[in-house]
């Protein structure tokens, strides 16, 4: 049952190190690598002559190394405001306000890159091929979801990940889906994750970044891309209106990982036995099957706060104002 | 709500109609750009041999080049027009489409717990039946021997088993029905198998209006009891809803085994149940 052990407060300080000690460590990596190629075939400024100059930038600089940083401290932040207003705050609103931020600058500002799903095939082939080498902000992406995941659950899939964020936002009536088909349909994103390994442990030439060249909504995040990709990306939105996120829940690799992590998580999103009235309404309004009698999976989990915004006892309802109702065929007094 | 439904209707018409936009400027620069490339290939070839083409070339490139790159603008403001009318669509369906009405699903997997009695059933080379036996010859055969015998039989067994009753009516005068109504009419006697713990949660109105029934329902998801049975599959512990503990400032409350626990949560009720381990 201890699988980890109570340490109170402690995972927060640890994630605060953690995220700090990315930030501060080692900037030499990543600056190291020589981003200016000097052309030697090519005939150089001399040869030319006339007065010819060759531009300063031959190719569109990276991005300064502490933007870099920013994002991964911003993706820190963001899984903690996220945690925060799930698990204290209770508020899907302003979940929903977290989720359409997030969208904006990791998805529309920074185009859906980088990002923790596409960076598990950068970290196999690091850690298969001693010639390849990721930066640390790289890393950093990939691990810091899943610390969070051993935490707290899939804080990471609710109001941060872009691709997650403009499924939850397009949500309009979802059906329950069969469990059973839930649960064959929830295999498919372990089969992905295989393959994108498999693919990424090719050596060089044969290797293939599936995972970003097949992700399906980055093209609206750039606003271009291979029409049949668009095609997908919109079908799985239009299919997302009706099923809750479908590639969080089938596709997703990173998705997978976060499951096996949030396994362990003792503190994650749950349905408060203290105040309930084992009433259902948090299972009807969970639109990705993560209520299993009554009780928050939080392996399925995808950090939405419909659950609580849907109590009668927690969340916003129970805040609200009491509102008055016209009952229809009642003569006004 | 009116106003939202065709509000949201011309923000979907929008996106249909943009999206259309996009496909058909699409269509018409991938039918296009062959044809160009053609065209400008064969003037770079016409240029290699007489260099007078230079200027129709360079023209033609530069026409191209000005083509797609209008494209390229035209086609990001639309792709902008097409995400915030969505924006708009969604927002404005949300609020006539009624939210979280979905069926909770919970019906199908309370069913699963049918085939619970299987389980607990114990079978009987478990059954040592020759305590009947002894039992008999020490009390009597007589019909007046039914309840002593019944009450040795659940003491000993903790309750009554379907075997050492059948053993009981060959043995004895007393005739099934006789066992059945007796059985069933005192509430001391059980006829199916009692768990290691005995988890004892008052139904009395006190704890009846602090909430029991959470109470026992969290127990019986604690404890995976199986829908209709008392007792979880591993037998250790039968839940007993019991009328008054008799400690109803406590409420609500329960027992295990020997230990009351009150002042209960659902949470707390079962770490409540700790003391037995």
């Amino acid at each position: 049952m201890s699988g980890l052990p109570k340490i109170g407060r402690a995972p927060a300080a640890i994630l605060a190190l953690f995220v700090l000690a990315l930030g501060a460590a080692p900037s030499a990596p990543a600056q190291a690598i020589p981003y200016t190629r000097p052309v030697e075939t090519a005939p150089q400024q001399d040869a030319i002559g006339g007065g010819y100059r060759t531009p300063a930038v031959q190719r569109p600089l990276p991005r300064d190394y502490w933007l870099q940083v920013l994002d991964v401290v911003l993706l820190g932040a963001a899984m903690g405001i996220s945690v925060w207003l799930v698990l204290k705050r209770r508020s899907r609103r302003w979940l929903v306000a977290l989720a359409i931020g997030s969208l904006g600058y990791f998805g529309f500002y920074r185009e859906g890159c980088i990002c923790p799903i596409g960076s598990i095939q950068n970290v196999v082939v690091a850690i298969a091929d001693p010639r390849y080498s990721i930066p640390m902000v790289v890393t950093a992406t990939f691990v810091l979801p899943l610390v969070v995941a051993l935490f707290f659950g899939r804080a990471f899939c609710g109001g941060v990940c872009a691709l997650g964020a403009i499924q939850e936002l397009v949500v309009l009536r979802p059906v329950q889906v069969p469990r059973r088909l839930d649960r064959a349909l929830g295999l498919l994103k372990y089969v992905y994750l295989g393959l994108a390994v498999l693919f990424a442990v090719r050596p060089a030439l044969a290797r293939d970044f599936l995972i970003c060249r097949f992700d399906p909504f980055v093209g609206f995040f750039r606003r271009t891309g291979a029409p049949h990709m668009l095609l997908i990306g919109g079908a799985f939105l239009v299919v997302g209106m009706f099923v809750g996120r479908p590639y969080c829940r089938y596709l997703c690799p990173y998705g997978g990982l976060l499951a096996w992590c949030a396994r362990v998580a003792k503190r994650g999103v749950t349905i408060t036995p203290d105040r309930e009235l084992d009433c259902g309404l948090c299972a009807g309004a969970c639109p990705y099957g993560a209520i299993e009698k009554m009780r928050a999976v939080g392996r399925n989990c995808l950090y939405c706060a419909r659950c609580y915004s849907s109590c009668p006892c927690d969340g916003e309802l129970a805040h609200a104002k009491a509102e008055l109702v016209r009952l229809k065929g009642v003569a006004p007094s | 709500m009116r106003g939202a439904r065709t509000g949201s209707l011309v923000a979907g018409a929008l996106v249909a109609a943009l999206v259309a936009v996009l496909i058909a400027d699409y269509v018409v620069a991938a039918r296009r750009a062959p044809q160009d490339d053609k065209l400008i290939k064969s003037l770079q070839q016409q240029t290699k041999a007489d260099a007078s083409f230079a200027p129709a070339l360079a023209a033609e490139q530069k026409r191209v080049t000005a083509a797609r790159l209008a494209r390229k603008g035209r086609d990001d403001a639309v792709a902008w027009a097409l995400i915030a009318a969505a924006a708009a669509f969604l927002t404005l369906a949300k609020r006539w489409v009624p939210q979280g009405q979905g069926q909770a699903p919970g019906g199908k997997s309370a069913t699963r717990g049918s085939r619970a009695d299987g389980g607990v059933r114990p079978t009987l080379a478990e059954l040592d039946l020759g305590f009947v036996d002894t039992l008999v010859s020490k009390i009597g055969r007589g019909k007046e021997a039914a309840i002593p015998l019944l009450q040795a039989i659940q003491t000993h067994y903790r309750y009554l088993p379907d075997e050492a009753l059948r053993r009981l009516c060959e043995l004895t005068e007393i005739t099934p029905a006789e066992i059945a109504g007796t059985s069933s009419f005192y509430g001391q006697f059980r006829r199916s198998p009692v768990g290691e713990h005995m988890v004892r949660v008052c139904h009395g109105t006190a704890c009846h209006v602090s909430g029991a029934r959470q109470i026992t329902e969290e127990l019986r998801r604690f404890l995976e009891i199986p829908e209709g049975a008392d007792t979880d599959t591993a037998r250790m512990f039968t839940l007993d809803e019991v009328a008054c503990l008799g400690c109803c400032s406590l409420a609500p409350v329960l027992m295990v085994d020997g230990h009351t626990a009150g002042k209960l949560t659902p949470a707390t009720a079962c770490d409540a149940l700790k003391v037995t381990a």
